[in-house]
């Protein structure tokens, strides 16, 4: 990375350099993840009742019982996991696709009205959900009639400003001449949308995808309200399934917390590539 | 300059119908699901509302929230929370972001991959780990930590002295996962010819840093500012889950007071008011962001 | 008016055929109601148009949720034309998706909640009243005292599923070493003074670092409003409104009560972290010997206990980690000011719902038909049985006689005792006062306690800031002033 020099000549400088960095990166590490490690590690206790919980900071014994236990816990446990797969999928490819497309406009097309529109989109992150959340369902339930289906559970974050903004404020730093250079040699909007901006918008684009999944995975509020039975339910509804009123399942709930990560794991990890890739395509081809 | 403007606009024709087909679903989307809303809710916050029939009570709502000594505090707790949380994450954000580019591709993988964890995983979850670190009894985690050091043991989320750093703490440590990443997209993503540039110049670390790294991430931060202000301004979750606004009033939150007036109270008429007020203040503040900040940068 | 009685008519007809079956069901399997069915379908379907009840309910019990199928299948065989439909919830989000789904006008039709949610509900007019869609038989089924919480007005909007008095627990053991008298407790009772020296004694210190507790109570969270509202109900306060609708807790004997609350943390009795004590928490502690009473009680931890007691003896690791055997000993609060003491009463039970659209009469007199049939009979046995709570139905008795139950006499006869103190239901206060006494609560009462129990206000403090908080809801004139 070319940001930091690499050619200072002097070895030991940059190895001393890195060092520090990755002792200071590590510790912030630990703060960051002790959280994560302590419910992964809770999760391999026993299914006990009644908060349990040891203050050991390594773990006392390795059993995969709670997994056993919340997956027992109901017939649905793993149709939880398969409806936030296809709801968080779709909402994921949805957005990438279309808040793409909008953030280009708002970005580098001259239309008319665009600084309005632009501004009435932002205005609605403003508000805050829980206004929108009763009218909302208003027209997801009562008019729409729609509740306990695939579509009430994605329609609603089909494409979210968020992500317009997000892609917007991305592409602001692509230069205007790659453009302008495109539409002399005859390419139409759309052509230039897929031919330029769309691999150069792979990075954002990845980063989007992971943004989004991650929040529709993990959204609990709305599927809650527009389910109305177990197998139309999410993991995150099923999770909080398991909590009851004064006991509670702590080694059984961590793990489901942990089964509800990997996926996200899964999805992050296999995107890396991209935002490495970020790298070598950031630059402007002739 | 008249030519030049001439063979834009030959160049350019065509764009503005290419621009709507490529807002057409957004806004769509947009129009249903939060435009119809936000409208209702506003029409809402001149009501008493009822679902069987509500009355308009024209600005009886708004002078209410005025006059509540409570909106104010929670406005307070708010402003308080979220000059404490959102520079704070960004610079660590930014540092980190910065301190992972000259590793080698599996470290900052692997650093990426930490960092990002506690979003990964459920708020829900991870909101019951947080109680127990901060465990008031002297064997709770912190506890035990502060107590390595000779600090007395705290009532962490329990004494008002201490909860409202409570949540900030818990906020430094696990909000930053999404900031680092769009900030290691938006490094990635600058042109490598600027610093090849700058070093032929003979420029040091901190002067690319000042030149280059700073005026390019300016939209990025911007970005992660705006949305990071609202998104504390509207917090919610980890007040509600953690404290419950307590005790004694000290980490209720604009959202979480919006949320109680709502959905404990019923009194959604007054609720829509809060957030109408809020959304105004956000605005307020966002614009402000926008003009000190976003000077020169293209929208 | 012809209508009306017509369908009085059907509802006790049905009633009757209801009673018939539920008491073979109870006894044989449901075996006669099986044989009972095609019959039924043959005809059914022409006098009966088919409908559909949906219920809202939280894990009321532990094994609760599981038996939801069943239930829809009983109640199917029960009645073959109508369908019960179930949506589970946890009891947290319970209150938040029933709250939307009101407000949105579409509520379940009956929903598992307590009563004291019943005044919200009713004041906007979503509340269900089902006085006539039940039957005499329906209603003479269940004790006076324990409907009555299911009235406001001269509504009834629900049938009750249990009646349980909030108590403490104490721990046998550490109760005999403390050297109380346990048993003349559960059946006299005490006073604060003698709770608080009974408590002191509890205490076990390891050097100046506490190991056992005399009291617990937890104060954090969902059960922040329990513990003041129990403590006053013995100070003279059963309600937080007098007979003449003046709000109560502007007496002296609430600050009497505040004085007490911080009196037993400054004791040392209790935790100074009171204020960040759980559910969760305070019953570790309770298992694990850290406390010697822990609060709030419900029959239903002696099951817990007995479970734990059960896992140890086990030795296979299950029990929780550190717990020792523990004799849970249901035991009554203190009283304060020489006042009687008065048991804090807790019914939930099935409450109906309307929707925006007025449901029909058939609808209605079905919804009456799913609420009697969960909160009766095999049902409510089952699960009362499970919740160790008493049955407030005479079916339920009759359907539970047969099924077993370890409960310690002592506890049943101490809770039976209990509830003979417990607060009557108060249907004659107005929605509009209730509600602002919950907003009171909310707003001033449970944010001041925590101060309070975190030692950053005194207890003259807290109830100035009550007072004055009253007077603004209530007037001078709407508050006690003694």
């Amino acid at each position: 990375m070319a940001l930091f020099n690499n050619h200072l000549g002097n070895r030991t400088a940059k190895y001393t350099r890195n060092t520090i960095l990755v002792i200071l990166l590590l510790l912030f590490a630990m703060a960051t993840i002790f959280p994560i490690y302590f419910m992964i590690m809770s999760s391999f206790g026993d299914p006990v009742e009644a908060g349990a919980v040891s203050y050991s900071i390594w773990p006392s014994k390795f059993s995969l019982e709670s997994y056993k236990f919340f997956f027992a816990f109901s017939e649905y446990s793993y149709r939880w996991i398969l409806n936030s797969l296809v709801v968080a999928t779709v909402v994921m490819v949805s957005n990438v696709v279309f808040a793409t497309m909008a953030g280009y406009a708002f970005s580098k097309i001259q239309f008319r009205g665009r600084n309005v529109l632009f501004a009435i989109l932002l205005a609605a992150m403003m508000i805050p959900y829980q206004v929108t959340q009763v009218p909302l369902y208003i027209l997801i339930v009562n008019i729409f009639e729609i509740q306990n289906t695939y579509s009430a559970l994605i329609m609603p974050t089909l494409v979210t400003v968020y992500n317009i903004f997000l892609a917007k404020q991305f592409m602001g730093t692509i230069p205007k001449e790659i453009l302008e250079s495109a539409k002399v040699e005859g390419c139409n909007q759309f052509q230039i949308f897929v031919k330029i901006i769309m691999p150069l918008s792979k990075t954002v684009m990845a980063v989007m995808a992971i943004l989004t999944f991650m929040e529709t995975w993990n959204t609990f509020f709305w599927p809650f309200l527009v389910t109305n039975t177990m197998d139309m339910q999410t993991i995150q509804v099923g999770l909080k399934n398991f909590r009851f009123a004064n006991t509670t399942y702590f080694a059984p709930m961590m793990a489901g917390a942990t089964i509800s990560a990997v996926p996200m794991f899964i999805l992050f990890f296999s995107l890396q590539r991209y935002f490495l890739e970020g790298v070598t395509v950031g630059a402007v081809k002739g | 300059m008249a030519r030049a403007s001439n063979v834009k606009n030959r160049l350019n024709r065509g764009d503005g119908a290419w621009a709507y087909a490529f807002i057409a679903i957004a806004l769509v989307v947009y129009a249903l699901f939060t435009a119809y809303p936000v409208v209702s809710a506003f029409l809402v916050s001149f009501q008493e509302y009822r679902p069987l029939g509500s009355e308009y009570i024209g600005f009886d709502n708004y002078s209410g929230i005025f006059a509540s000594e409570l909106f104010w505090k929670a406005i307070m707790n708010t402003l308080v929370y979220t000059v404490l949380t959102v520079p704070v994450a960004l610079i660590i954000s930014f540092a980190v972001a910065i301190a992972i580019m000259p590793l080698k591709k599996w470290a900052q993988t692997t650093f990426k991959a930490i960092y990002y964890l506690p979003a990964v995983a459920s708020g829900v979850a991870l909101s019951v780990v947080w109680l127990w670190i901060y465990d008031p009894l002297p064997g709770g985690i912190l506890n035990q930590l502060i107590g390595m050091l000779g600090i007395p043991s705290q009532n962490w989320l329990g004494a008002s002295s201490t909860s409202m750093f409570s949540l900030v703490l818990m906020s430094w440590l696990s909000s930053h996962g999404t900031s680092i990443i769009i900030y290691v997209a938006a490094l990635l993503g600058i042109d490598e010819s600027y610093y090849e540039a700058a070093e032929i110049d003979g420029a040091t670390f901190w002067q690319k840093m000042w030149h280059i790294v700073l005026p390019c991430l300016k939209p990025t931060t911007l970005f992660l500012l705006v949305t990071g202000v609202i998104g504390s301004f509207q917090v919610f979750q980890n007040a509600y889950l953690m404290t419950g606004g307590g005790p004694d009033h000290s980490t209720t939150m604009v959202g979480l007071l919006i949320f109680d007036t709502a959905f404990k109270y019923f009194e959604f008429g007054k609720a829509a008011a809060q957030s109408l007020v809020l959304a105004a203040i956000i605005g307020v503040i966002a614009f402000i962001q926008f003009k000190f900040l976003g000077k020169d940068v293209e929208y | 008016m012809k209508s009306k009685t017509k369908i009085a008519a059907s509802v006790l007809a049905l009633t009757l055929s209801l009673g018939t079956l539920s008491a073979c069901g109870s006894g044989n399997n449901n075996e006669p109601a099986q044989t009972a069915k095609p019959s039924n379908t043959a005809n059914g379907g022409a006098s009966e148009a088919k409908d559909t009840i949906t219920a809202l309910l939280p894990p009321v019990s532990p094994t609760y949720q599981e038996n939801f199928k069943q239930m829809e299948a009983d109640f199917n065989k029960l009645y073959p034309n109508l369908t019960l439909k179930i949506e589970p919830a946890s009891w947290e989000d319970m209150t938040q998706k029933l709250d939307t789904q009101v407000n949105a006008g579409s509520p379940p039709d009956l929903a598992f909640i307590g009563s004291d949610g019943i005044s919200k509900y009713a004041q906007m007019g979503m509340l269900l009243d089902i006085k006539d869609l039940v039957s005499a038989d329906m209603i003479a089924d269940y004790d006076e005292a324990a409907l009555a919480y299911m009235k406001n007005g001269d509504g009834l909007y629900g049938l009750p599923a249990y009646m349980e008095v909030h108590s403490i627990g104490g721990n046998k053991q550490f109760l005999e070493e403390a050297g109380v008298d346990w048993k003349k407790v559960q059946q006299e009772g005490w006073t604060y003074d003698e709770f608080r020296e009974a408590i002191k004694k509890g205490v076990v210190k390891e050097g100046d670092k506490t190991s056992r507790y005399g009291f617990v109570f937890a104060t954090a969270g969902v059960a922040s409003k329990d513990y003041l509202s129990i403590l006053v109900k013995n100070a003279g306060m059963p309600s937080p409104f007098t007979k003449d609708l003046k709000y109560a807790y502007t007496s002296k004997n609430y600050l009497t009560v505040l004085n007490a609350v911080r009196e037993l943390i400054d004791d040392g009795s209790m935790p100074k972290e009171l204020s960040s004590v759980d559910a969760g928490k305070r019953w570790n502690m309770f298992l694990t010997g850290q406390t010697m009473i822990t609060g709030k009680g419900l029959a239903v931890f002696e099951n817990s206990a007995n479970k734990n007691n059960a896992k140890i003896d086990a030795k296979d690791g299950s029990a929780v980690e550190g717990s020792i055997k523990v004799d849970y000993i249901a035991l009554p609060l203190p009283s304060f000011a020489g006042q009687e003491p008065v048991s804090h009463a807790v019914v939930d039970g099935y409450v109906a719902f309307r929707g925006k659209k007025d449901p029909t009469d058939e609808h209605k007199a079905n919804i009456a038909k799913a609420a009697y049939f969960l909160s009766s009979g095999q049902v409510a046995a089952t699960t009362n049985n499970d919740l160790f709570a008493a049955h407030i139905t005479k079916s339920a008795r009759e359907a539970a006689a047969s099924m077993e139950s370890n409960r310690n006499p002592d506890n049943i006869a101490a809770v039976d005792k209990m509830l003979e103190h417990a607060a009557p239901a108060r249907p004659d206060i107005p929605v509009e006062l209730g509600s602002k006494a919950i907003k009171l609560e909310n707003e001033v009462v449970i944010p001041k306690l925590q101060a309070l129990l975190a030692g950053e206000i005194t207890p003259q403090e807290m109830y100035d800031a009550v007072k004055k908080g009253a007077i603004e809801a209530f007037g001078a004139d709407g508050v006690v002033q003694d």
